[in-house]
């Protein structure tokens, strides 16, 4: 975690990273997949530990080696590509989403790039009777200006479950 | 009220109820005669590679932990104070050299043994009160290891696990034993589908025939060549002991470094892997020319080999999963799925592995999502009445007087042990549900409570 102080909720660059994180959202829920590939650079590193329930003094609660998802562009073009065809049963009929963003708060870092910690809730429908599925999770990304406009670089999700109660991961956090 | 004896037989006639995805009473059979009995699949050795590491991992309700004791003895011991029946290890893995109730603190060393009991004295007056001297933890009652991986039985006269493997340890060495130093498995992944927990082991065990149509998106966008229909039935099914698999057929006139090549495996991975192999092993890449795939161990632990191609440049990568339907209830299934990797491998070869694993199987891998939604499916509509007047054909394969439709593979075109058939077939399943049907038919497996630290004395039991 970092030690700096976030940027007071009214700076700029605070309203254009919560501003960033509200639209992606948009993108996510309205499944407009291509339209959110174009959000990340090209060397984009989307990763979302294994979390595991440890001893308080065990110093560690996710798997270092292990995740649900440890993407770059390929892999993630791929997905939205798998998405796009005929045959992606899993969401077809599509999960109705809803992305909801919170906790957001921006850090000036070193580099270029601003760092920003979000809060997420996923809520989940399929079919008409199925239980909803709900996903807790924290995210840490990276944005970066790219002169046209802000781009997610990283993005780190922190899980709130060992075992996730979802049946698969077909859809973006 | 189940008919348990017309359910089994119409098992056996490759017939399947359907309820049986979903029905209560089958679940409670399972429960008590298939799990109670089986040899089922806990761990990895290479999880818990230093005294002190332990994983907490369960079968159906049991927890157990799995832990490496200081003089480095792999033990597994149920999860249970002997006291007041407390979880005495509540994290999933961690190193400990001993295990602390939170309750009373009663305290055992990481091999089992009880070390500390506060006020024994006091308390029970004690000795006499309570024997402390030589409790521990309640070890499996059976355990057993192969290739590094730990299994267990709750049957104290479980076979040895070898010989319950049979024939199909030597399809598992593919999986389990590239290289002399073995495999390392990272995770597992977990997550709960509302799905019968017997689909996914049917499925791995030889369902080639989903593989052209649930799959297609990932031949669609050229993530994974082999699917496709053209090429799935040219593949070859086996059942060989208590297991079951697929394979996929290699190109025409490869020889073993060939073969190896185009899966993906970098020739400095060869040397290890002629070494580790049996000739036949070698034989059946090589010279039958077939590569393992998907495959299931009875009851409950699948395997996966795919090479999907992980780059824009198209290096093709191949990934090894192990994967166990743990049941939790007849319609909810937790899926642990490990990600398995030569030991000796170079890391570039793992990371590259690990990337293929990721992107077609567990949580997020895009074979896994769509299986995942026709087993959940399944499961929802096994659950109501009409699922009860529908047999569910599952004979692909045999003519109607129960002979296969065509010959099994001979030797010298599948080098292999067990049973063999080219192209689509049922019989893998088929091969799973008799065992499935034979554990259901037996009696409920009884064991003697143990009464713990009390020695009885004749007419004065309170």
């Amino acid at each position: 975690m970092t030690a700096i102080r976030p940027l007071p909720y009214a700076d700029p660059a605070h309203l254009a990273a919560h501003q960033f994180l509200v639209e992606e959202a948009a993108l996510l829920d309205a499944a407009d997949y291509e339209s959110w590939l174009a959000l990340l650079t090209e060397d984009i590193r989307y990763v979302m530990p294994v979390r595991v329930t440890t001893a308080r003094g065990a110093g560690f609660d996710s798997l270092a080696d292990m995740g649900h998802f440890d993407e770059d562009m390929y892999a993630l073009r791929k997905r939205v590509q798998r998405l796009a065809t005929d045959h992606a049963w899993t969401e077809d009929p599509p999960s109705r989403t809803r992305h909801f963003i919170t906790n957001v708060r921006t850090f000036r870092t070193a580099d270029a790039e601003w760092l920003v910690e979000s809060a997420l809730l996923m809520f989940r429908s399929r079919g008409d009777t199925r239980e909803a599925e709900l996903l807790s999770a924290g995210r840490s990304d990276r944005l970066r200006d790219s002169g046209d406009g802000l781009r997610l670089a990283r993005r780190e999700i922190t899980v709130d479950e060992s075992v996730l109660r979802t049946q698969n991961l077909a859809v973006f956090l | 009220m189940l008919d348990l004896a017309a359910v089994l037989a119409d098992v056996r006639r490759g017939m399947i109820p359907a309820h049986v995805y979903a029905d209560p009473e089958v679940f409670a059979l399972e429960r008590d005669r298939l799990f109670a009995r089986s040899w089922v699949f806990l761990a990895h050795e290479s999880e818990i590679p230093d005294p002190g590491d332990y994983v907490v991992r369960r079968v159906l309700a049991d927890s157990f932990i799995v832990a490496r004791d200081e003089t480095g003895v792999v033990r597994v011991m149920f999860n249970m104070c002997l006291h007041r029946g407390m979880q005495v290890c509540r994290a999933e893995l961690g190193n400990a050299s001993h295990f602390r109730c939170p309750y009373h603190a009663w305290t055992y060393r990481n091999d089992g043994r009880l070390a500390g009991l506060p006020f024994h004295g006091e308390a029970y007056g004690g000795e006499d009160g309570f024997a402390r001297a030589g409790q521990s933890l309640l070890p499996a009652p059976s355990m057993d290891t192969h290739n590094g991986l730990i299994f267990i039985s709750l049957d104290a006269d479980a076979p040895p696990l070898r010989d319950y493997l049979g024939d199909f340890a030597f399809y598992l060495d593919f999986y389990t034993r590239q290289s002399p130093a073995g495999i390392e498995l990272r995770g597992p992944q977990r997550w709960r589908v509302k799905a019968n927990w017997k689909i996914g082991a049917e499925n791995f065990a030889g369902d080639s025939y989903h593989t052209p149509h649930t799959h297609a998106s990932v031949v669609d966008i050229g993530l994974f060549r082999e699917p496709k229909a053209s090429k799935r039935k040219e593949g070859a099914l086996y059942v060989a002991g208590p297991g079951a698999g697929t394979t996929y057929k290699l190109p025409p006139g490869g020889d073993f470094a060939e073969q190896l090549r185009y899966v993906g495996y970098p020739d400095e991975m060869h040397p290890a892997m002629t070494a580790s192999w049996s000739a036949s092993q070698r034989e059946l890449v090589g010279g039958s020319g077939f590569m393992v795939s998907a495959a299931t161990l009875f009851p409950n632990l699948s395997f996966v080999h795919n090479w999907p191609q992980i780059d824009e440049a198209g290096t093709v990568a191949p990934f090894i999963s192990l994967r166990q339907w743990q049941p939790v209830s007849e319609q909810e299934t937790e899926v642990l799925s490990w990600f398995a990797v030569d030991a000796a491998a170079p890391e570039e070869f793992k990371r590259d592995s690990y990337k293929a694993y990721l992107m077609c199987f567990g949580s997020s891998g895009m074979f896994e999502q769509d299986d995942v939604e026709n087993w959940v499916s399944i499961t929802a509509m096994a659950a109501g009445s009409m699922a009860r007047r529908l047999n569910l054909n599952s004979r692909m394969g045999l003519s109607s007087s129960g002979d296969p439709i065509k010959p099994p593979m001979a030797r010298d075109s599948f080098a292999g042990p067990g049973v063999a058939y080219q192209g689509f077939g049922e019989f893998n399943q088929r091969h799973w549900l008799r065992q499935w049907a034979d554990c259901l038919d037996r009696e409920p497996a009884t064991a003697a409570a143990i009464d713990l630290g009390h020695r009885a004395v004749r007419g004065a039991a309170r």
